[in-house]
């Protein structure tokens, strides 16, 4: 599966929102629920289900899902 | 120094500036950025050239560990692993922002805890301790993490003591910074930059030296001087200081990110009309950003992370542990505590009520959340548990409403002698003007755009020409009396 796939289902969960469809233009603006917290829940989330970690730094520089989509891909192909 | 001096303004801003254009354009660039250390070390230690000593060790102490922390080629080799580097280097930290900052507050508790009578250390606190502290815990945790690799003294103590934001923030990011003072285009002079950075230099010189400075007379005479206030009393003194605060704290933050827009260096902005804001997390986002991201960063996700799982119920607690630290690191004392404590509850409940998705009209949510922020900066004012108390007694009306000589002689017109404020406000030495220069500072921080938008809208014309002179000339003129930026105390 497609990592933005994955990504869908991990922010339907965390935003509780079964109609949610993300691109890789998706921002905080774009979804009420992402706030800073969420934002690390999310992070969380992410990490669990590609047994990946982020740095605490990397946090804040990820500001649309296609930031975080390069990072995975980037952190999977270190591994 | 003070960003609000003559001697800031007209001599040493220049010539760092000149001299360190000067040199890039000889291609001497390893000299242009030692001559900015060097002004900056000057600019601390104009303040107190005591406390020179004491931030040159902080930075090489940090230096070391940091590259030891990034040297992950001689991992193998060490005979101690990365995390327990890390966790004595931010020991050390901790237990120096300790030593300097709250020993004198922990000596205080244990006595009147115990009754005991251990002489207090009167501990005089480094002007900046608290943020270039906060700046090499989080540069320590990205080197641990491997995200910043540095291995020139020279730039890391330029990152860490870089004039602009040496003394209150903005809090900066290693990865933000480096690459700026390494870019080549940051060494030439660009007219652009320079033309926003002295706009943005003089708006807040302008909220500082004239709003700012102009309230605190009522602010010191309202919470220090007076023994009780009346409602209208306290009302005025609380919500000065709140202007106070913005004005006092964004206006620094302008000047720190105008004077860096000057070396072609963008800071990241820390305010976005935070009395506008409609709810606490909203308050959050725009108040004092560089902190929040920082208190995110590195305090909740570690504390979350730290949790078994990760439940709504965690996340909430770890909002409040992190917010009651926040609220300890502005100052030694019960007071900040309690202010700290205050913000991370009132976000649980917001936190409670977006989840179950509890809607209020807008002006209902902007009026809660005004007087919740207006009430918590009572304590983040106070001295002492009293003083907070004596003035929120005033402010639930426990002292009576106005004095009694405003109602015996009451007439319409006497509002509009001189006379009517001064009997108002006896005790907090108030005059009519007070009651204006409050209520003009509240509609500035909530009508006005703020700095960052008019930025955004800045064109170099007649207009913004004639906006800047004539700001810049009454602040100056006004620049009697020099003051300390409130933030310097943290």
């Amino acid at each position: 599966m497609d990592i933005i796939e994955i990504l869908n289902g991990i922010f339907r969960q965390v935003f509780d929102d079964d109609t949610l469809v993300v691109s890789r233009a998706t921002t905080a603006n774009d979804i009420e629920e992402w706030d800073s917290l969420t934002h690390i829940n999310l992070a969380v989330a992410v990490e669990m289900k590609f047994k990946i970690k982020f740095a605490l730094g990397e946090l804040q520089t990820l500001k649309n899902v296609g930031d975080m989509v390069d990072l995975i891909n980037n952190k999977i192909a270190r591994q | 120094m003070l960003f609000n001096s003559y001697e800031f303004i007209f001599f040493f801003l220049p010539l760092s500036l000149a001299v360190y254009y000067l040199l890039n354009r000889k291609r001497l660039t390893v000299a242009a950025n030692a001559w900015l250390l060097f002004v900056s070390l000057f600019f601390y230690s104009w303040w107190n050239v005591k406390y020179l000593p004491l931030i040159l060790g902080s930075i090489l102490f940090n230096y070391t560990i940091g590259g030891l922390l990034a040297d992950s080629d001689s991992l193998k080799k060490k005979a101690v692993s990365n995390k327990a580097i890390l966790v004595f280097g931010l020991t050390a930290n901790i237990l120096f922002l300790g030593y300097f900052k709250y020993m004198d507050f922990f000596i205080g508790n244990v006595n009147s805890l115990f009754a005991t009578n251990l002489p207090l250390l009167q501990i005089i606190l480094p002007l900046g301790i608290s943020f270039f502290t906060i700046t090499q815990i989080a540069y320590l945790v990205d080197a641990y993490e491997g995200l910043v690799k540095e291995k020139n003294l020279l730039s890391y103590a330029l990152f860490v003591t870089f004039f602009p934001h040496l003394l209150a923030g903005p809090i900066l990011h290693h990865k933000e910074m480096m690459p700026q003072f390494d870019a080549l285009r940051s060494k030439v002079l660009n007219y652009k930059n320079l033309s926003l950075g002295l706009f943005l230099f003089f708006i807040g010189l302008f909220k500082k030296v004239v709003i700012a400075d102009a309230l605190s007379s009522i602010v010191k005479a309202g919470f220090d001087k007076s023994l009780s206030l009346n409602f209208v009393e306290a009302w005025v003194t609380s919500l000065s200081y709140t202007c106070q605060l913005y004005f006092d704290f964004s206006g620094y933050s302008d000047m720190a990110v105008g004077v860096g827009l000057m070396f072609n260096i963008i800071l990241p902005i820390n305010f976005n009309s935070p009395y506008k804001a409609v709810n606490v997390i909203d308050f959050w986002k725009r108040w004092h950003i560089s902190l929040s991201n920082f208190i995110t960063t590195y305090l909740y996700t570690p504390i979350l992370r730290s949790c078994s799982r990760i439940t709504f119920t965690h996340s909430m607690i770890a909002i409040f542990v992190a917010m009651f630290i926040s609220g300890f690191w502005h100052g030694a004392g019960w007071t900040f505590i309690i202010w700290g404590a205050l913000h991370g509850a009132a976000l649980v409940v917001n936190h409670n009520w977006k989840k179950r998705k509890i809607k209020m009209p807008k002006f209902l949510a902007w009026f809660i959340t005004f007087n919740f922020v207006n009430l918590s900066f009572v304590f983040f004012r106070a001295k002492g548990w009293d003083e907070a108390i004596k003035v929120f007694k005033g402010m639930f009306g426990l002292n009576g409403f106005i004095p009694v000589e405003v109602y015996e002689n009451f007439s319409l017109l006497n509002i509009f002698r001189s006379k009517f404020g001064k009997t108002m406000l006896a005790g907090i030495d108030g005059r009519n003007s007070t009651f204006w220069m409050m209520l003009l500072a509240l509609l500035f921080a909530l009508l006005l755009k703020n700095s960052n938008e008019l930025t955004k809208e800045f064109k170099p014309s007649w207009r913004t020409f004639a906006f800047v002179i004539i700001i810049s000339f009454y602040t100056l003129l006004n620049m009697g009396k020099v003051s300390e930026f409130l933030y310097f105390q943290f």
